[in-house]
């Protein structure tokens, strides 16, 4: 069972106010007992895909300027001194 | 002036001076602007298309050197940056982001002097299989605009079919090019995992992602992956396919091919039309002189569940960046403390994207990660090892793209899990990264069409688009009516 509070709570975890956490709660119980189907399945190894990389193929860690920094914080919200502003963090 | 050319007929008329480029993208826009009012494919249309295009008529006239593109006009779905032209996700908390960067199969398809001539409607960050999860509102079926065009890349298979532009770029996580190819009667294909760029894709799902083409003609699918295939250091996943070309030996045929249809996606449940168009396809195929056999992947009865917890999952991760801070829409700071700021301006992410992140923050929580996200990467790494058996045998897959017709709008858009289950078909590449492709081949009694998948082993794309190839070749479809 999917209860409201544990809705809320993956609300705070993923940082969304939800407006309306019963219109969620049915559904997210509904595709949740789906997904335990996976718990059934008789795996014949633990193996899991992943990709290796050895160390020599990474590439270079070489500082590159973005030459369009400008354009890249242009959407900052500022204030009339041209200061970034963000919301109190205290 | 035929606007259903492909972009082969396209090119050819162009360099020989038979066809403007300016009086073709003029007459694509009179064309967006005359049936955007019934379908809704695009997000914003770039005016400055028309600009590029005379002055790429004036480079072609003094034979000055042009990219391979001609000024082919193409869309291109709204979760790819593009330099200059917003990029919105289909979200209102991208409304206004307009990137300072192109994704590289942008640069790419420019440096070819292709013309963007916009940018196409998705489900807001390409989450959903309809389209109608877009903050725009949802794009319509131009077979039938009562209908929905599949989805998320529903804007570019909506736009390619509505003859509004000549190729689409679109993602596919679990299916996003190859469902609305289906349902609107167009080719689309998903690639191998790796062998297209996802830098400038606005990241979803990662390790399951690609970037893929949507066009009228199969051969269309090959001339652009030509150009946007292939290793690109900025993002490390890319393989090298030592540019292949896929163009060539294209109409080889798939006399001798092995092909496996694949029993699960042929079974029950599938709608009655879907399953005897199927069978008609496999008819023909076996008449071309390919050999079809049946073939059993039973792990995908957990693909579903599989792959809608990684997305899940994926997701919640990738979607914590947006704090309406960096970019976003407009809203005051004041009084806000920081979490309740961030939590607020969040709220306006739409339904399905904020029952994904619930889900996904769901299954990766601690006491849950070992029942829901590990069993996931099993049952992923099962059916890859499923598929890699499979190809032992055969050359290619066959399944149809879809299991049900196109559906109403509005129809299924309070029960989630059912249209998760409709993905059953095309998740199965996703997870496993091999490439697939949809190929337009029926209609149904109802006038709605039919896809065809095709699926092939890794960067085997050149296989796999010959039998698409063979299959186009003895299909004949009704032209569009919109």
């Amino acid at each position: 069972m999917v209860e409201r509070r544990e809705i809320e709570h993956l609300g705070d975890l993923v940082r969304i106010e939800l407006k309306d956490p019963e219109k969620f709660i049915k559904q997210v119980e509904e595709i949740l007992n789906y997904f335990d189907k996976l718990d059934n399945v008789q795996f014949d190894s633990d193996q899991t895909l992943r990709k290796e990389i050895s160390m020599e193929n990474l590439r270079d860690d070489i500082h590159e300027p973005f030459d369009n920094y400008r354009k890249l914080i242009a959407e900052l919200k500022k204030d009339q001194n041209n200061y970034t502003r963000a919301p109190k963090m205290i | 002036m035929n606007l259903g050319i492909s972009a082969k007929e396209f090119i050819s008329q162009v360099r020989e001076g038979s066809l403007s480029v300016e009086e073709f993208v003029a007459k694509t826009l009179d064309r967006i602007n005359q049936v955007e009012g019934k379908v809704h494919a695009f997000i914003t249309v770039d005016k400055n298309a028309i600009d590029k295009a005379k002055e790429l008529d004036k480079k072609i006239k003094s034979k000055e050197k042009v990219g391979k593109c001609f000024g082919l006009p193409i869309s291109v779905k709204d979760n790819i940056c593009t330099a200059g032209i917003r990029t919105t996700c289909a979200s209102k908390m991208l409304e206004n982001f307009v990137p300072p960067y192109d994704a590289t199969v942008i640069s790419k398809l420019k440096s070819e002097d292709a013309i963007i001539i916009g940018k196409v409607n998705l489900d807001e960050f390409a989450m959903g299989s309809t389209t109608e999860h877009s903050y725009f509102g949802p794009s319509k079926n131009p077979w039938n605009p009562e209908y929905v065009p599949g989805g998320s890349s529903g804007g570019s298979g909506v736009s390619v079919s509505a003859l509004e532009c000549i190729v689409s770029l679109g993602s596919d996580t679990g299916g996003s090019v190859r469902s609305p190819a289906s349902f609107c009667s167009v080719v689309g294909l998903k690639p191998t995992y790796g062998l297209v760029s996802r830098y400038g894709l606005v990241s979803y799902a990662n390790s399951i992602e690609q970037i893929g083409p949507i066009a009228r003609r199969v051969e269309d699918i090959a001339f652009i992956l030509n150009i946007i295939a292939g290793k690109d250091e900025h993002d490390n996943t890319t393989l090298d396919n030592k540019n292949e070309d896929y163009l060539t030996g294209l109409d080889s045929g798939i006399s001798g091919r092995r092909i496996g249809v694949i029993s699960q996606m042929i079974a029950e449940g599938i709608d009655d039309d879907v399953f005897s168009a199927t069978n008609n396809a496999i008819e023909k195929l076996q008449s071309l002189g390919a050999e079809c056999i049946p073939v059993s992947l039973d792990a995908v009865e957990y693909s579903v569940a599989a792959y809608y917890t990684i997305a899940a999952a994926e997701a919640s991760s990738n979607l914590a960046r947006y704090d309406n801070l960096r970019y976003g829409f407009d809203f005051g700071l004041e009084g806000y403390e920081f979490n309740a700021y961030v939590s607020k301006v969040r709220s306006n992410f739409g339904q399905e994207v904020t029952r994904r992140m619930l889900l996904g923050a769901f299954v990766l929580s601690a006491g849950y990660y070992g029942k829901y996200y590990l069993k996931a990467q099993k049952a992923r790494s099962m059916i890859k090892s499923q598929i890699d058996k499979a190809f032992k045998q055969v050359d290619l897959l066959i399944s149809p793209t879809m299991p049900i017709l196109p559906f109403k709008i509005g129809e299924k858009i309070n029960d989630p899990l059912k249209l998760y289950l409709s993905d059953i078909n095309t998740i199965t590449a996703n997870l496993s990264g091999i490439p697939a492709i949809s190929v337009p081949f029926a209609f149904s009694k109802s006038g709605l069409p039919i896809g065809i998948q095709l699926l092939a082993n890794s960067l085997e794309e050149k296989k796999l688009l010959q039998a698409a190839y063979a299959l186009q070749s003895i299909t004949r479809l009704p032209e569009i009516s919109i």
